[in-house]
């Protein structure tokens, strides 16, 4: 090939780069081959103690379930996972199809009428709705529950840093978590918030029945809903209460907790604000012998045609994981995920249930409904050390919910639970037992 | 090579299985104390298949889709590269899988250690001080970037005044979104030659700029080769250079954006460091910043103390948290698998097969159609198919007819300083064999008529797709289908009555 471009060595064509940049080495050592390599990582991935080793009760926005075979098994097409950004239709209507079939569903399962082809993940989804909602509404004040996980509320204060917008925290009842609506109405009529979100179920694990009168507190200024997709399967679609955008973490449908990444984010709207969404949309058409066909659309509100105008600056998004979602959905079927859910709830009922009375927990902290999770506080001692004696049970209690960056204001030490699908009740009877030992306090003297 | 799409006129899932109202088995369980306004009253309507169904539904679907194991894929600056099958074995491991980001560190040693090495190593490839793996894409990184350029004049009192991103016309459209999205202005410098016109760029910064983003190799394959210039140039404003990696794959072990001056940088993972695209995504988007910028990178930061790997929060400066858990780790792991294979002789030979690679296609192309910029050019070139208007036919036109090859088409109109433009990158590990059907491909495709060209695609599973009409009448759900067929129903003449069946 170089004899043909009439090249005398490799080095002329990098004759563009002056040597004044040029490098002589990285410095990253010697490749391996594959058994080599499949080695090396085994070996580090060894020093992992993977969730199926304990008994695992940790759950925020991510979850570990029984991923039927059929999910991965579609994912591992080669024609989807390797396949690009479906730009070109006519030689994409299978990933086309299938992200068609997602957004249906997620517009089932909130009630609301467009749904994008995904967005990083629940957080960064709730940072673009909040920057949408900035679109749809005048201010520059967004309203988010005190309650809401400071990983959230830190993805949101950084999607809100470039525009300037300030965020304000609505309080909740000290002894039910319920939302404070008198001060978002007291709020919302200074004039100046362009959007209100709130989470469901939310940072404790509450199903707040103030949510359902948001709406109506809100009035115009559009509301934002954060809501498990399980949980919807059993609850009130967000649309039925007036939630103008819904966004969610989808990883708990037929995707692996796999450290946090990748996720997926879900985000639906109203018809009337689909020109301001941010995000890829498929929508249906025809090709030119009137088969029916799907192709992106819309493509005018994104970066590679708007430029600084677009309405986010989202390329890659989670395509794959939509494709999960809508299998994983499919092959349990909606009448089984509402049993799971029950089921979840139904464990995390009877093991706080049991917690309770243990000296040294409050649980449930809040006198409120809840699903799957539920939050208690360490009347004594700090979170961290009862997860840690938790852990030489082999249980993974849950997870603090205090925010572990230094300058962080200390509040109570807050531990969500979260029974997962594998739970047994012997489980939940070794989650008691070890509590009540992690929690013993340490007689003077003792040796 | 003659190629035929499959084309299986696979209706959606809810037209194989309508989904059953009531649902046969509801929530009877009741869930304690909640309310009864809260209960779920429009039951979920969704299909329930049976395994069998899902499979032949998505399999179908799979055939009437190009991936990379059936198909090249010329997408300029796109870098769609073989993506090792072991990459994905490794992934599923359990060991990697099966890791929730909330457990305990002293369970999570390997996955710490897995980002600790993938930032270490893309430090050094990059020659910047620091790297996270927290952004999720590349143009995510971007906008982490930018809030860190921020961050940083607002501690140095200077926010106020710097207000501008200044790039390239030449520039990726996230780099202008992205600058949009961090509160900042942008202004787009013309292009000479294909490359950043330094005078221009001279008369451009000033104390209002904030940073300058660019890609280098650029977007039209050239290597910018005053970057020394620019670099100059913007330090001397005070500004920030910003590198948009998406073209890393051009210079690995030759060059970095470290060594060019550049102060913070992004890369793609799922580029340069072959993890799938996932038919649009998962990405991952490594940001790597220099000195001044590393203190505002997003907590937590992977650190080591002794042997033991820790989540460090004690970064007074950084911007906190830009995504949940730490990075699309399963496509982290994939590029650690993929830089580990390679090393450094490895990773060379990648730049220069793919440089060679490009070298070689655009001047075999440059023989049916105009190459507007100079002859040597990195990992992707651009041509114009100007001169085909005269038939009336248009690189679209062009690019449906290549798909008619079996071939993925290259990226087309863009960048926009070309008329009628398409960027080829066809990456190392195209073999020449591939490289030269691509050529044989493409000239059965420009020496086509006129006719057959605008009507391609083919030979695909639908003929061109109406994408006016798409936008014009939208239907972006089943829902929205729903509510067509009930208006299309409204408007047909009434059905006249049954004529009463005469009795026998």
């Amino acid at each position: 090939m170089l004899h043909s471009l009439g090249l005398p060595t490799i080095d002329a064509l990098f004759e563009d780069i002056p040597k004044g940049v040029q490098i002589s080495r990285m410095g990253i050592g010697p490749g391996r081959t594959e058994s080599q390599v499949v080695g090396a990582i085994d070996k580090i991935l060894a020093r992992n103690k993977p969730i199926s080793r304990f008994s695992n009760f940790l759950g925020g926005r991510i979850s570990s379930r029984y991923l039927p075979a059929v999910v991965d098994a579609i994912l591992s097409r080669s024609e989807f996972y390797t396949s690009y950004t479906p730009y070109q239709p006519e030689a994409s209507q299978g990933m086309l199809q299938a992200l068609f079939e997602f957004q249906s569903l997620w517009v089932e399962l909130t009630g609301l009428d467009v749904a994008n082809a995904s967005l990083y993940d629940g957080a960064t989804a709730a940072g673009e709705a909040m920057l949408l909602c900035r679109r749809i509404h005048l201010g520059d004040r967004f309203l988010l529950p005190a309650s809401l996980p400071w990983e959230e509320k830190s993805v949101l204060a950084n999607y809100g840093a470039g525009l300037g917008l300030k965020l304000a925290e609505i309080p909740f009842d000290p002894s039910t978590g319920r939302l404070d609506l008198e001060w978002v109405d007291r709020e919302v009529r200074v004039g100046d918030v362009f959007g209100v979100l709130a989470d469901v179920p939310n940072g404790f694990g509450l199903v707040d029945e103030r949510l359902l009168d948001l709406k109506g507190t809100v009035g115009t200024v559009p509301l934002v809903v954060s809501a498990d997709p399980l949980s919807l399967t059993v609850l009130q679609p967000p649309g039925e209460y007036g939630a103008d955008i819904v966004v969610g973490e989808g990883q708990g449908f037929g995707m692996a907790p796999s450290f946090g990444g990748p996720l997926l984010g879900l985000m639906a709207c109203r018809h009337e604000h689909v020109r301001l969404m941010p995000g890829r949309l498929v929508g249906a058409t025809q090709d030119v012998h009137g088969r029916r066909a799907y192709t992106l659309t819309l493509q005018t509100r994104e970066q590679h045609i708007r430029r600084s105008r677009a309405t986010s600056n989202i390329c890659t998004n989670e395509s794959l994981l939509a494709l999960a979602f809508v299998v994983y959905a499919t092959s349990v079927g909606p009448a089984r995920l509402a049993r799971l859910q029950t089921d979840l709830a139904e464990k995390a009922h009877e093991l706080a249930a049991s917690l309770a009375g243990i000296d040294g927990l409050t649980v449930p902290r809040f006198n409120a409904p809840y699903l799957g999770e539920f939050a208690m506080e360490l009347t004594q001692g700090n979170a961290t050390g009862f997860l840690d004696r938790m852990l030489a049970k082999g249980i993974l209690a849950g997870h603090s919910l205090s925010d572990p960056r230094p300058a962080a204001r200390s509040g109570p030490e807050l531990v969500l639970v979260a029974p997962s699908q594998s739970t047994r009740a012997r489980d939940s009877r070794k989650y008691v037992t070890a509590a009540r030992e992690a929690l013993r306090p340490v007689s003077v003297g003792a040796v | 090579m003659t190629f035929r799409q499959a084309r299986w006129d696979e209706p959606p899932l809810w037209e194989i299985s309508p989904p059953r109202s009531p649902p046969s088995e509801g929530p009877t369980a009741v869930i304690p104390g909640l309310p009864e306004r809260w209960v779920r009253t429009t039951p979920v309507r969704w299909p329930e298949l049976s395994e069998l169904e899902i499979a032949r539904h998505y399999t179908r679907l799979s055939q009437m889709n190009f991936g990379i194991d059936t198909s090249a894929y010329p997408l300029g600056s796109c870098t769609m590269k073989y993506n090792p099958k072991v990459s994905e074995v490794l992934a599923r491991r359990a060991g990697a899988a099966d890791v929730h980001p909330y457990q305990p560190e002293s369970t999570v040693q390997g996955s710490l250690e897995v980002l600790y090495r993938l930032e270490n190593l893309l430090a050094k490839i990059t020659g910047m001080r620091e790297v996270s793996l927290q952004p999720a894409a590349g143009a995510h990184g971007e906008f982490v970037a930018l809030l860190m350029v921020r961050a940083y004049f607002q501690d140095h009192g200077q926010l106020e005044q710097r207000r501008e991103v200044l790039l390239p016309d030449t520039a990726h459209g996230t780099n202008p979104a992205s600058a949009a999205m961090a509160g900042f202005t942008t202004r787009e410098i013309p292009s000479k030659n294909g490359c950043v016109d330094v005078a221009l760029l001279q008369e451009a910064v000033s104390e209002r700029t904030a940073c300058f983003m660019l890609t280098n190799p650029n977007t039209a394959g050239l290597f910018e080769s005053d970057i020394m210039a620019i670099a100059r140039t913007v330090h001397d404003s005070g500004a920030m250079l910003y590198y948009d990696g998406a073209n890393l794959n051009a210079i690995l072990g030759v060059t970095n954006p470290g060594r060019m001056g550049f102060d913070v940088a992004h890369l793609n993972l799922h580029k340069t460091f072959a993890t799938p695209h996932g038919g649009g995504g998962p990405g991952a988007g490594a940001l790597g910043a220099g000195e001044q910028l590393a203190p505002y990178l997003p907590v937590p930061r992977v650190a080591k103390a002794g042997r033991k790997y820790h989540l460090d929060y004690h970064r007074p400066k950084s911007i906190g948290k830009v995504k949940t858990g730490y990075g699309n780790f399963g496509l982290d792991l994939r590029a650690l698998v993929y830089i580990l294979s390679h090393g450094e002789e490895g990773l060379r030979h990648v730049s220069r097969r793919a440089v060679l690679n490009s070298n070689y296609v655009a001047d075999r192309l440059g023989r049916f159609l105009t190459r507007p910029f100079g002859k040597l050019v990195k990992h992707e070139f651009v041509l114009s198919g100007a001169q085909l208007r005269k038939e009336g036919v248009r690189t679209l036109d062009l690019a449906k007819r290549l798909l008619d090859e079996g071939v993925h088409a290259p990226t087309i109109y863009f960048p926009s300083l070309v008329e009628e433009s398409l960027m080829i990158e066809l990456p190392e590990t195209e073999s020449r064999r591939e490289l030269d059907a691509f050529v044989a491909a493409f000239e059965r495709a420009v020496k086509d008529t006129p006719e057959h060209l605008r009507e391609a695609p083919h030979n695909l599973s639908v003929g061109r797709v109406d994408e006016v009409l798409a936008a014009r009448e939208l239907r972006l759900s089943w829902k929205d289908l729903r509510a067509a067929e009930a208006v299309r129903l409204a408007s047909l003449p009434p059905v006249p009555a049954a004529s009463p069946t005469p009795p026998p």
